[in-house]
C-alpha cells in the first residue's frame, strides 16, 4: 500500500472581517496518497482556494486556522514556525497559483526568478548546476532554453504557465498543488497545459492536488476526488465512483449541469440561486436552500453536516444520502 | 527636448528683458561700468538693435558659451563664476540627494511592511510633518537650536576663514576633491555589487559585499593619510564639519516624500500574486521586501526623486541663503538682487540644462528599471 503524503485532519479556518468571521473551510479531512492526484472541485468562493493556502501556510493575516492539522509526510505544519515553513515551503510542497499571469515578478527574468528557489533550498549548489536543472526542467514542460533570460511580459500566457510548472518543480518537492492552473487561458492552450500537467506528474511520480471549478477537468486529471460546497466538503472518493454514482444533490446538479460529448443530448440544468454566505458559519446541512427536493430535516437543518462513508472510500454528507 | 531647450532660452530672456526699468538699458548709464566695458556690453548684447535680433543674438552666443561679463565683478565672465560656485553647491546638494534617496526609499519599505504597527503611525504622521512644514521657518529653527541653544555646528559660513588664511590652495580644491572622493566611493561600491550579483551563493555573496565595503572604509583611511590629501585633510574636514547643519536640515525635508511615495507604492505592490509566489517558494521575508517589492515599487520612487533633485536645486537658492552657503543658490539671487543681469541669466540657464538633464536621466533609467518600458523603445 502506498503511503499518504498528505493528511488534513478536520481542518477549520475562518476570516475575521469587520462583519464577523468567515467559516471559509469546515471540517475538511482528506488524505493524499504518494502518486496519486486529488482532485478538489467546487464554486468559486466556496473554500478550494483557502484550502490550498492554508497547505501552505500561506493564508492571509486575518485567516485564522482554529482546529485541524495538515500532516505533510508526518510533519505537522500547523502551527510550525516561519523558519521551518520556509524549509518545507517549495522543497516539500509547492504551488501553482491560479492566474500564473501575475505570478511572475515583471521585472526579474524567469531564470533567475527560478534560480532564485533552488538557491534558497539548496544554497551550495553552482550557477551552472542550477542552470542545467532549469533546462532540464524547461525540456520536461516543452519549453526553449532560451526563456530563460526572458521576462516575463517577453511570454505569451501558455508559455508562462508552462514556466510557472516548471518552477514548482524546481525543488523536486514531494506534492504540487494545482489551483486552477488553466483559468486564464483558452481552451487549446488549456488542454496543452493540462496534459503537460498529467505528462509530468507520471514522469515524476509527483502527487498532485488539482483544485478546478470545472469537473470535467477534474474527471480527466484525477484519481480520487472531493466535492466543496459552502466550506465543507460534501462528497469524495475515487473519482470514477463519484461521476458514475453522485449521492449529494449538489455534486449531481454539477454533473448535470455539465454537457457529455458521448452521452445521449438533453437540456443542461442550471443551479438555481446563490451560494450561503458562510459570516459566522451555517446551521445543518448548507446545501438545502437550493437543493431541489429537500426534506423536512434538512429544511429544518436539524441534521450536522457530517460525511458518512456508502461504499468502500466513497463518502458524502449524511444529510442527503439520507433523503435519497 | 531640445524644442523645449529654446523656448527655455528665449522666454527666460524675454523675462529678464521685461524686468521694469529696463535693465540692460540701465546699466550701460551705470557710472561705476568702465568705459571699455560700455562697448562691449553694446556689441554682446546687440542692445541698440530691435528685440527679435537681440534675442537671435542672445541664442547664438550662448551656443558659443559666449555670457558676457559680470557688471559687478567686471573682468569675471559668468562662466568664471558659477566654475568657482558650482562645486559648493553640487557638494552639498549631492550629499543630500545620496543620504535622503536612500533613507526615505528605506524607511519607505520599512514602513509598507509593518504595516499596521505603532511604529509605523508615528513614523508616518512625522514623514507627514516633515514632508509639508514651510521650509525657511523648519531651517531657521535648527539653525537656532543646533547652532545657538546647543552651539554643536557653526551658525552660517562654509568654512572659517581665519582657518584659511594661510592655506595653500583655495577651497575650490578642496571641494573638487571632496566630489571626487565621494564619487570613487560610490563607483568602487557599485561594482562590488555588480560584480557579486553573479554569484550563486548568497552567504559568499554577502561576505563579498562586506568585504569590499571593509576595503572601503580602509582604503579612504589610507587615502587621507597619505601625501597631498593629508595636508588637505584638516580644511576638508573644516568643510564637512560646516556641512552637517544643511545637509541635515535639507534631508529631514526631502526624505519624507520618497518615504511617503515608497510606503503607498510598496503597499500596492505587496498586495501582487508574485508576491505570494515568492512566500511559497520560502524566500525569506527580507529578501521578499527588498528584492520582489522594493524593487518593483522603485520606479515611481525614482521617477519622483528626479524631479525632487530639480527642486532641491531650485530650492537651494533658499537653503544657501539661510546657511550662507556661497554656491549657485546665492549667486543667482545675488545677482538677481544686483540687477547684474548676465550672471543672473547664465546662472537660469544653467539650472535649466540642469533641468532638461534631469528628466533625460529619468527617462534613461525608466528603461533600465523596467524592462517592460526598454521593449517598448526598441520597436
Amino acid at each position: 500500500m502506498t503511503k499518504d503524503i498528505l493528511v488534513v485532519d478536520n481542518l477549520n479556518m475562518h476570516y475575521e472581517t469587520l462583519e464577523g468571521n468567515v467559516m471559509a473551510v469546515n471540517n475538511v479531512t482528506f488524505t493524499v496518497k504518494e502518486g496519486e492526484s486529488f482532485g478538489l472541485v467546487g464554486e468559486s468562493g466556496c473554500g478550494k482556494s483557502s484550502v490550498a493556502s492554508t497547505l501552505l501556510q500561506l493564508q492571509s493575516e486575518n485567516a485564522i486556522i482554529s482546529s485541524g492539522s495538515i500532516k505533510l509526510d508526518n510533519q505537522e505544519l500547523v502551527g510550525m514556525s516561519e523558519s521551518d515553513l520556509r524549509k518545507v515551503r517549495w522543497n516539500d510542497i509547492s504551488i501553482v497559483f491560479q492566474g500564473a499571469m501575475n505570478a511572475w515578478n515583471p521585472v526579474i527574468k524567469i531564470g533567475e526568478q527560478i534560480r532564485e528557489a533552488i538557491r534558497e533550498h539548496h544554497p551550495n549548489n553552482t550557477k551552472k548546476e542550477n542552470t542545467e536543472k532549469i533546462s532540464e526542467l524547461f525540456k520536461i514542460v516543452g519549453l526553449d532554453d532560451s526563456i530563460m533570460d526572458r521576462y516575463p511580459h517577453e511570454l505569451s500566457g501558455g508559455m508562462k504557465q508552462r514556466a510557472i510548472i516548471s518552477l514548482a518543480l524546481s525543488c523536486d518537492p514531494k506534492i504540487v498543488i494545482a489551483d486552477e492552473p488553466t483559468t486564464a487561458l483558452d481552451v487549446v492552450i488549456q488542454d496543452q497545459i493540462l496534459n503537460e500537467i498529467k505528462k509530468v506528474q507520471k514522469l515524476l511520480g509527483l502527487s498532485l492536488i488539482y483544485i478546478s471549478h470545472d469537473i470535467a477537468v477534474i474527471a480527466e486529471m484525477t484519481d480520487n476526488m472531493a466535492v466543496m460546497y459552502a466550506g465543507s466538503i460534501v462528497e469524495k472518493g475515487p473519482t470514477a465512483s463519484i461521476f458514475s454514482n453522485p449521492r449529494h444533490a449538489y455534486t449531481k446538479l454539477l454533473l448535470e449541469s455539465t454537457p457529455s460529448v458521448v452521452g445521449e443530448k438533453k437540456k443542461l440544468r442550471a443551479l438555481d440561486g446563490e451560494p450561503p454566505s458562510l459570516i459566522n458559519g451555517l446551521k445543518g446541512c448548507s446545501f438545502s436552500p437550493r437543493c431541489p427536493d429537500p426534506t423536512d430535516a434538512c429544511k429544518k437543518g436539524s441534521l450536522e453536516m457530517k460525511l458518512i462513508e456508502i461504499e468502500s472510500a466513497h463518502w458524502a454528507d449524511q444529510c442527503c444520502v439520507n433523503c435519497g | 527636448m531640445i524644442v523645449v531647450f529654446f523656448i527655455f532660452l528665449v522666454s527666460s530672456y524675454l523675462l529678464f528683458n521685461a524686468i521694469p526699468g529696463n535693465a540692460f538699458s540701465n546699466l550701460l548709464l551705470n557710472p561705476n561700468l568702465p568705459p571699455d566695458a560700455y562697448e562691449k556690453v553694446l556689441q554682446t548684447y546687440g542692445l541698440d538693435k530691435p528685440l527679435f535680433e537681440r534675442v537671435q543674438l542672445y541664442v547664438v552666443n550662448f551656443f558659443k558659451g559666449d555670457f558676457g561679463y559680470s557688471y559687478k565683478y567686471y573682468p569675471q565672465t559668468p562662466i568664471e563664476l558659477i566654475a568657482e560656485r558650482l562645486p559648493r553647491t553640487l557638494m552639498l546638494f549631492s550629499v543630500v540627494n545620496i543620504i535622503s534617496f536612500y533613507t526615505g526609499f528605506f524607511v519607505g519599505k520599512v514602513l509598507a511592511w509593518r504595516r499596521g504597527t505603532k511604529s509605523e503611525t508615528w513614523i508616518t504622521v512625522t514623514s507627514v510633518f516633515s514632508y509639508t512644514v514651510f521650509y525657511p521657518w523648519f531651517a531657521l529653527m535648527m539653525l537656532w537650536f543646533f547652532g545657538y541653544k546647543l552651539g554643536w555646528f557653526p551658525i552660517g559660513k562654509f568654512l572659517y576663514p581665519e582657518k584659511w588664511y594661510d592655506a595653500p590652495f583655495d577651497s575650490d580644491i578642496i571641494f573638487a576633491m571632496m566630489i571626487k572622493f565621494v564619487v570613487v566611493i560610490s563607483i568602487l561600491q557599485f561594482i562590488a555589487y555588480t560584480v557579486s550579483r553573479g554569484i550563486e551563493a548568497l552567504s559568499i555573496r554577502r561576505n563579498i559585499r562586506f568585504t569590499s565595503l571593509v576595503l572601503i572604509f580602509i582604503g579612504s583611511y589610507f587615502y587621507w593619510n597619505t601625501g597631498e590629501a593629508l595636508a588637505r585633510k584638516p580644511y576638508a574636514a573644516d568643510i564637512a564639519y560646516h556641512m552637517i547643519l544643511p545637509v541635515l536640515v535639507v534631508t529631514i525635508v526631502a526624505f519624507a516624500g520618497t518615504a511617503l511615495l515608497t510606503r503607498t507604492t510598496m503597499m500596492e505592490v505587496l498586495k501582487e500574486d508574485y508576491i505570494l509566489t515568492a512566500r511559497a517558494k520560502g524566500i525569506s521575508q527580507k529578501r521578499i521586501r527588498d528584492r520582489h517589492a522594493a524593487r518593483t515599487a522603485l520606479l515611481p520612487v525614482v521617477t519622483s526623486f528626479i524631479f525632487t533633485i530639480v527642486t532641491i536645486i531650485d530650492g537651494s537658492v533658499l537653503t544657501e541663503q539661510i546657511f550662507s552657503w556661497p554656491g549657485m543658490g546665492q549667486l543667482l539671487l545675488q545677482s538677481v538682487l544686483n540687477e547684474d543681469i548676465p550672471v543672473a541669466m547664465a546662472a537660469f540657464s544653467f539650472v535649466g540644462v540642469f533641468a532638461l538633464l534631469a528628466h533625460l536621466i529619468a527617462d534613461i533609467s525608466y528603461s533600465y528599471l523596467d524592462p517592460r518600458i526598454r521593449i517598448k523603445s526598441q520597436g
